[in-house]
């Protein structure tokens, strides 16, 4: 993502950088991790396939999360604090404290790396979301800040925040968070300033409005179907031990847990963006495509944008054909099969989106925490964390590192297969059982083997 | 009972490819990293790239080069023009040249593994990428 049309413009145009404090990992440039190394790369995808093929020969053939029986109630006690008004207003006013802080650094900020906003935002929010959520499940939810708002809007104007003037159209399904993810990815890989003050502070406006418009005009489960973040969270938070069972709180594996998502429609569309734009990332900084862009003739920007779509919509294309591709009986219909099996990606794509991400997280993120400490770029020290450090430790244990990616990369595959080997058996006539799983696990171990390729190949 | 043996069967499966996984590999590549860094800084040969700009283009084309930590990297600039060019390394680098008829040699050494990329921001191109290891 570091492409020179994305930071380069930002940093040659209107942005006062100070050298020594400027550097950026993912997203802003600097420097990036090695790649992983080839035989590390295969031995993970062998690994991958080994797997897949032992979940489908010797696991279970019955079912064993469909019920969502499993597990067990978290102890009263937690349940209680977790339920109670004054927990839950705590969150979300953890979440408008750190949006109002966001907002003022948006405003009255330098436009300039050294913003903390950019971090917030694009570290934070959005690498921040995953380790966040899957320690506490739906995440965002508890602090979404557009979910605050709305409250307070809507109390303002004396309608009930859970109704809207109109019912979601349940065929829209999670399509407007599909598109809001894309939109979100499109700003940090393609769009050419993506570290630009005033193009960020235009898109947040433009979320913001969206959202909040939405859930007037549709209730509050427009957030729930339709914010790309709270989707986002919400996703990964199933594959956090805490989920609501009749009311309760209750603690399961995460993979009893993945089977509760619902089947809601475009669940395909916001895997295939999710899984699609980690991988174009990747592709995007290979020597490959940097060269192949700088040597074509046809604009550089006009084939980041083609290579965006064509990897969002290719991850799309290959789930759909790999989960449509099995013979279904009268009371299935096939093309329910994409978004009834689409959990089984989630796992996939923690994983890879974690080996992503991890030093970005790590280093980004304590970077924009000593950042967030001189909020205006005044030389103010308000959260005392002006002097820390910033994590590279990573950097220097480059065989640790390759190892911990290859193996967050084949963990969430394995999860994948048998998240998806028990939906397949909970929904395939029993003839097609075996059969049927194949194609989704061919998909499965080209997303795994083309995701290490692209750790490697970067 | 089945299902149990045949689920711990699995993970054993599992545990055993992953850890197989990680432990073949990691053999092979802690020796590629201890050899890169023993070799560091004093005994490996500077590295010379020669850069050139000419017109709306330059030359190299966004190409990857191995050199190891430590190791000098000299960037040997020909243009007709001033300009700067952005070296993306912990911490950055800005570099300046003024542009005529003599090359501007720049000595650079990295101490921070990584992939460091050096780019032109007024032409919009990456130069290289260097992968320090």
């Amino acid at each position: 993502m570091s492409g020179p049309g994305s930071l380069g413009s930002a940093l040659a145009g209107t942005t006062v950088v100070d050298p020594a404090r400027a550097t950026q990992a993912h997203g802003f440039g600097g420097q990036a991790d090695l790649p992983i190394p080839l035989d590390l790369a295969v031995t993970g995808a062998v690994a991958a396939l080994v797997v897949s093929f032992t979940v489908l020969a010797v696991a279970w053939r019955r079912p064993r999360y469909e019920t969502g029986e499993r597990g067990f109630a978290a102890p009263a006690w937690l349940d209680t604090l977790v339920s109670s008004t004054g927990f839950t207003v705590a969150l979300r006013v953890v979440g408008m404290v750190v949006f109002a802080y966001a907002v003022a650094t948006a405003m009255f900020g330098r436009d300039s790396l050294i913003n903390p906003f950019l971090g917030i935002f694009y570290v934070w929010l959005w690498v921040g979301i995953v380790p966040m959520s899957l320690l506490f499940g739906s995440f965002y939810r508890s602090i979404s800040p557009v979910r605050t708002l709305h409250g307070l809007l809507a109390r303002a104007i004396r309608v009930d925040p859970g109704e809207g003037l109109f019912a979601y159209p349940e065929r829209l399904g999670h399509w407007p968070a599909a598109f809001g993810l894309l939109a979100f990815v499109w700003l940090e890989l393609v769009y050419p300033f993506p570290t630009s003050l005033g193009s960020v502070r235009l898109w947040c406006a433009v979320y913001l409005a969206v959202t909040v418009i939405g859930g007037l005009l549709y209730g509050s489960r427009f957030f729930r179907l339709a914010d790309p973040f709270e989707v986002y969270s919400t996703l990964v938070g199933h594959l956090s031990v805490w989920r609501r069972r009749e009311g309760r709180l209750w603690v399961s594996s995460p993979l009893a847990n993945l089977a509760t998502v619902p089947a809601t429609a475009g669940l395909i569309g916001v895997v295939g963006v999710l899984f699609g734009s980690t991988a174009f990332d990747s592709f995007g900084e290979s020597p490959a495509f940097v060269g192949f862009v700088q040597d074509s003739t046809i604009n550089g920007n006009l084939l980041r944008n083609a290579a965006l779509l064509v990897f969002c919509g290719g991850a799309m294309l290959v789930l759909v054909a790999g989960t449509m591709l099995t013979g279904v009986d009268g009371g299935t219909p096939r093309r329910s099969l994409p978004d009834r099996l689409a959990h089984s990606i989630v796992p996939i794509i923690v994983g890879y989106v974690g080996a992503h991400y991890l030093t970005a997280l790590l280093e980004t993120g304590s970077r924009t925490l000593i950042y967030a400490s001189d909020p205006f770029s005044l030389g103010w020290d308000v959260l005392g964390t002006a002097d820390w450090g910033y994590v590279t430790w990573f950097s220097y244990h480059p065989t640790l590192l390759a190892n911990l990616k290859v193996l967050m990369v084949v963990a969430g595959h394995v999860a994948g297969a048998v998240a998806a080997h028990d939906r397949a058996i909970a929904i395939l006539p029993r003839r097609h059982q075996l059969t049927g799983q194949l194609p989704l696990l061919a998909a499965m171990v080209a997303f795994t083997a083309g995701g290490l390729y692209l750790l490697f190949s970067a | 009972m089945r299902r149990a043996v045949a689920a711990s069967i699995g993970t054993l499966v599992l545990l055993t490819a992953v850890s197989a996984c990680s432990d073949a590999s990691g053999a092979s590549t802690a020796g590629g990293a201890s050899g890169s860094s023993a070799s560091g800084s004093a005994a490996a040969d500077p590295v010379t790239i020669d850069v050139t700009f000419d017109g709306d283009s330059v030359e190299p084309n966004g190409e990857r080069i191995q050199v190891e930590v430590g190791q000098e990297v000299d960037l040997v600039v020909t243009s007709d023009e001033p300009g700067e060019i952005h070296v993306h390394s912990s911490p950055e680098q800005e570099l300046e040249y003024e542009g005529g008829d003599t090359p501007k040699t720049f000595e650079l050494s990295f101490d921070r593994p990584g992939i460091v990329e050096v780019e032109s921001h007024s032409l919009d191109q990456q130069i290289v990428s260097l992968e320090v290891g």
